[in-house]
């Protein structure tokens, strides 16, 4: 089965994803922990959404790897090397429902995949291929990397950057869809051409998952050149297929909900004729060869997390259901216990559970009285030291317009925090939250000491 | 002697290193003493991870890392997979400034600022490049205007030249260097031929790319006097590729002078796979050297290259962490880092003077233009004609003698008679034995004496 070490040849491989594997029972509770047993304890761990996990069996995958190359580099480089980056990247082809494993090239992260999509854009805009002031859009919320990445590849070569604001709480996909549109319609003022949609398929801060394949469609009918979903979470939250999707780029991490170490991501390029012109930033030997080629060499480095995706995929069949399993549990937990956090504390979800995967917001009491995203962060490093738990917060700046903003009995909510449920968690991670949350509520003298100048 | 100890130095806070800028290289390690001096089986142990049927003669290519350096990557690693909010807020960016302190004082810098931490010397190259680019794009630079290279230039920096400088429009000059190669005057002859060329038509040198130590052949080249030839002849900008660099030949920033200057940390110094050093000289000016940003653009874009380099998303940093480590294992060799590079250089010379010898062939180069590596002819009955003979050859070598050596193919010049057409580069570092090299003369002496050539070998 896909656990292996580096195989003869891929074709067997294809088949292998869709027959589930013929194991005698699935993981246990007391596996689960031992799996993470390294995980430090005493923490309610909910935030699997910002740096990932990886069990314990994945990381010995990864030492033998580690150990190959420290033993015979020079064996491993030609001889052991591509055929290990080949194998994990038509996994991944399987996975994604891609057509052609050529489509498939494995990168550091969703971070990196966006610099290698922008970098395209800012050559045809330094090129003159693209008109100054062609546009480029963006959710307002896009991970601050990205908009950073715009600021150095689009603003810097004369490109506009459009945002489309989010509107958060949400209630509905149209809501979404709506604002969306207003965004495409301020892009294309003044007869400009939309040169690129970047479209989070789930969005980090604050946490939402977008109605994708909608928004594709509309950028496809309102004639934008390129479209390119950064799905920095979604491989191992959502289902992903970018056939489906249709998008020109897709990127997800896999070390954040797959399983995978520190640190891989795939970034799909559809086969067009523009996707020739792709390339990795660092350039080596393999430049021109095409960007799988290119990203499988971008000299000496350790590249044991690329290698190991078949050893993920191993761990994740282990469970009820494989990936789909995990997928649907993570996303009835994340529901529970959003839930009865709201109910414990007053408050309410960011959006509706259709709109959630293993991530939900849950909006904090107003009388914590967060009021910048500074107080956010305070807040999140006093529960870390102070109550063993680890959350990132959000702070959502009332609305403008005279709409109408979020209240609990108290007053505008503002802060929201962003919990995530992975095979490691438990129902008391969270009860450990919603104890820390009264505790400081008991006592506002706390509250203002932590947010006091 | 005064000496300190560089770990407490840092530790302390780096101010103490900014104030005084002084010329001379600061002492790094404390000598060690009897007492504390790593022993033969302490460090075949440090490398028993090795393959040991291997005579392992290529630590040019690869590098090689101790145990004890691995065990403090593993420990760094499980730092951050316990809980990796708390390093990353808490541990990560601390980690990184002591390890960038360590190398400024190890290159004789004049402030941290000045040390970025990237993978490795092809990364770095990316990040110069691309500063060149924009200057075209943007207007700074004429089209024409000329990036001079070494013929010789690893392959992958000549690909980023491409990329980077031919697709903005700048004019790319090779440098043709001799090999085997004489005296460092044929190189610096060179050298000025290519900027003559370079500034013809009212064109200018924007930038020159220069090896410290070549890749393929390796050979050491005059870089102090080449800056310094780049500064007479105008040239804005000197990029220093010292991917053999640091452990292998002197680094030493104020005495070289280049703009940009780029050595990896795991081929001669210790660490794991992977990290190198981009240092950027600060200066003013015009067309001074800021505007150099890490492609993966993340938050801390526009903090400088070193901050940006520092956090371009989530990954593995731990071989950025385990400097102070590897400072740890050089401080127990006699005269630490230079002692292992002078033992290094004596060792390598002697073997390829013994292969050399034994062949009836030469070194590539004189042993003053060698560092931890050198070329050594190899009998020409092996009947190396093409690149892809020199790698059916090595590959031989690997598979049929358990002999690791990068092979190079040396095209024959008009008129030569009966030339030496390939060269092996053999490396030394501390792992090695003399067993090692004997292993490879007898696996050549036993290919030739059977008659075997590359044309016999399989592909």
């Amino acid at each position: 089965m896909e656990n292996k070490d580096p195989p003869n040849g891929e074709s067997a491989h294809h088949h292998q994803l869709t027959k589930k594997p013929r194991l005698t029972r699935f993981i246990t509770e007391s596996e689960i922990r031992e799996e993470f047993a390294h995980h430090q304890s005493g923490i309610a761990r909910i935030n699997n959404g910002s740096f990932g996990s990886c069990p314990g069996s994945v990381l010995a995958a990864q030492r033998k790897w580690q150990l190959k190359f420290l033993q015979q580099p020079d064996d491993f480089y030609f001889n052991t090397l591509r055929k290990g980056i080949l194998h994990s990247r038509t996994l991944v082809k399987d996975l994604i429902n891609a057509d052609d494993v050529d489509e498939v090239s494995l990168v550091d992260n969703a971070t990196t995949a966006a610099a290698i999509v922008l970098q395209q854009i800012g050559r045809s805009f330094a090129d003159g291929k693209f008109h100054e002031n062609d546009a480029v859009l963006m959710l307002h919320c896009a991970y601050e990397a990205v908009k950073k990445s715009m600021q150095a590849y689009v603003t810097r070569t004369g490109g506009s950057v459009i945002e489309v604001q989010l509107p958060f709480p949400v209630n509905s996909d149209e809501e979404i869809i709506a604002e969306f549109r207003k965004g495409l319609e301020k892009g294309k003022a003044s007869g400009r051409k939309v040169r690129l949609a970047i479209i989070d398929h789930i969005t980090s801060m604050p946490c939402v998952v977008t109605p994708v394949r909608e928004l594709v469609k509309i950028c496809r009918e309102e004639g934008v050149d390129q479209v390119f979903v950064d799905a920095a979470h979604a491989l191992g939250s959502v289902k992903v297929d970018v056939k489906e999707i249709g998008a020109d780029f897709y990127a997800s991490n896999l070390h954040k909900w797959f399983f995978c170490p520190p640190s891989v991501a795939f970034l799909y390029c559809k086969k067009t004729s523009s996707s020739s012109d792709v390339h990795h930033p660092v350039v080596s030997h393999e430049y021109g060869n095409g960007l799988p080629i290119e990203s499988a060499w971008i000299g000496t480095r350790d590249y044991s997390s690329q290698l190991v995706v078949p050893s993920a995929l191993e761990f994740v069949n282990r469970f009820e259901g494989g990936l789909d399993g995990i997928m649907n549990r993570n996303h009835e937990k994340i529901v529970e216990v959003g839930k009865m956090l709201a109910e414990s504390w007053g408050t309410n979800l960011g959006a509706p559970p259709e709109m959630c995967a293993g991530m939900i917001m849950v909006s904090l009491p107003s009388r914590l009285r967060v009021m910048s995203q500074d107080d956010a962060l305070r807040l999140r490093s006093h529960l870390r030291s102070n109550y063993g738990v680890e959350v990132p917060i959000h702070y959502q700046a009332p609305r403008k317009n005279g709409e109408a903003a979020v209240k609990d009995k108290d007053g505008f909510i503002m802060a929201y925090a962003r919990i995530s449920h992975q095979v490691y968690n438990t129902f008391e991670d969270y009860c450990k939250l919603r104890d820390a949350i009264y505790q400081l509520l008991d006592d506002p003298q706390i509250s203002k000491k932590l947010f006091a100048e | 002697m005064a000496t300190h100890n560089l770990q407490n130095h840092t530790l302390n806070g780096d101010h103490c290193d900014s104030t005084v800028p002084s010329s001379k290289k600061p002492k790094l390690s404390s000598p060690a003493t009897t007492t504390t001096i790593i022993s033969h089986s302490q460090i075949q142990s440090e490398f028993s991870h090795h393959d040991l049927s291997i005579a392992r003669i290529n630590n040019g290519s690869f590098g090689s890392c101790p145990q004890s350096v691995i065990s403090s990557q593993k420990q760094w690693q499980l730092q951050f997979l316990r809980q990796p909010d708390h390093f990353y807020y808490n541990q990560l960016k601390p980690g990184i400034l002591h390890s960038r302190s360590i190398v400024k004082s190890l290159i004789n810098a004049d402030h941290v600022d000045e040390v970025s931490l990237v993978d490795n010397a092809t990364t770095a190259a990316a990040i110069v490049l691309q500063k060149s680019a924009r200057s075209f794009y943007e207007g700074r630079y004429d089209k024409g205007d000329v990036a001079v290279m070494l013929h010789y230039a690893y392959g992958s920096v000549k690909k980023s030249v491409e990329a980077y400088v031919t697709r903005a429009g700048g004019r790319v000059i090779e440098v043709q260097l001799p090999f085997p190669v004489k005296s460092k005057e044929e190189i610096i002859a060179k050298f000025r031929e290519a900027l003559e060329k370079g500034k013809e038509n009212g064109k200018k040198v924007r930038l020159a790319v220069i090896d410290h130590v070549t890749s393929m052949p390796s050979v050491v080249i005059p870089i102090k006097e080449l800056v310094k030839i780049c500064r007479e002849e105008g040239v804005n900008h000197v990029f220093v590729d010292a991917a053999h660099g640091i452990g292998c030949v002197d680094v030493d920033m104020k005495e070289i002078g280049p703009d940009f200057y780029t050595s990896n940390l795991y081929k001669w110094f210790f660490c794991p796979p992977s990290v190198a050093f981009l240092y950027s000289r600060k200066s003013s000016g015009q067309d001074n050297n800021d505007d150099l940003h890490h492609p993966v653009v993340s938050h801390e874009y526009g903090n400088g290259l070193a901050v940006e380099s520092s956090w371009i998303g989530n990954r593995d940093y731990s071989a950025q962490l385990v400097v102070p480590s590897v400072l740890e294992f050089i401080n127990k060799f006699p005269g630490g880092i230079e002692g292992i590079k002078k033992r290094n250089h004596e060792a390598v010379v002697e073997m390829g003077e013994m292969l050399v010898k034994e062949w009836g062939t030469h070194l590539g180069c004189p042993p003053e233009m060698c560092g931890s590596m050198v070329m050594v002819g190899l009998p020409v009955c092996l009947g190396i004609y093409s690149e892809s003979d020199a790698l059916k050859l090595r590959t031989h070598l690997r598979n049929n003698f358990g002999v690791e050596v990068p092979i190079y193919f040396r095209a024959p010049k008009d008129g030569e008679v009966d030339p030496v057409t390939g060269y092996a580069r053999i490396s030394h570092q501390v792992y090695n034995k003399v067993d090692d090299y004997y292993k490879f003369r007898d696996a050549i002496n036993k290919i030739v004496s059977d008659g075997t050539t590359c044309a016999c070998l399989p592909n």
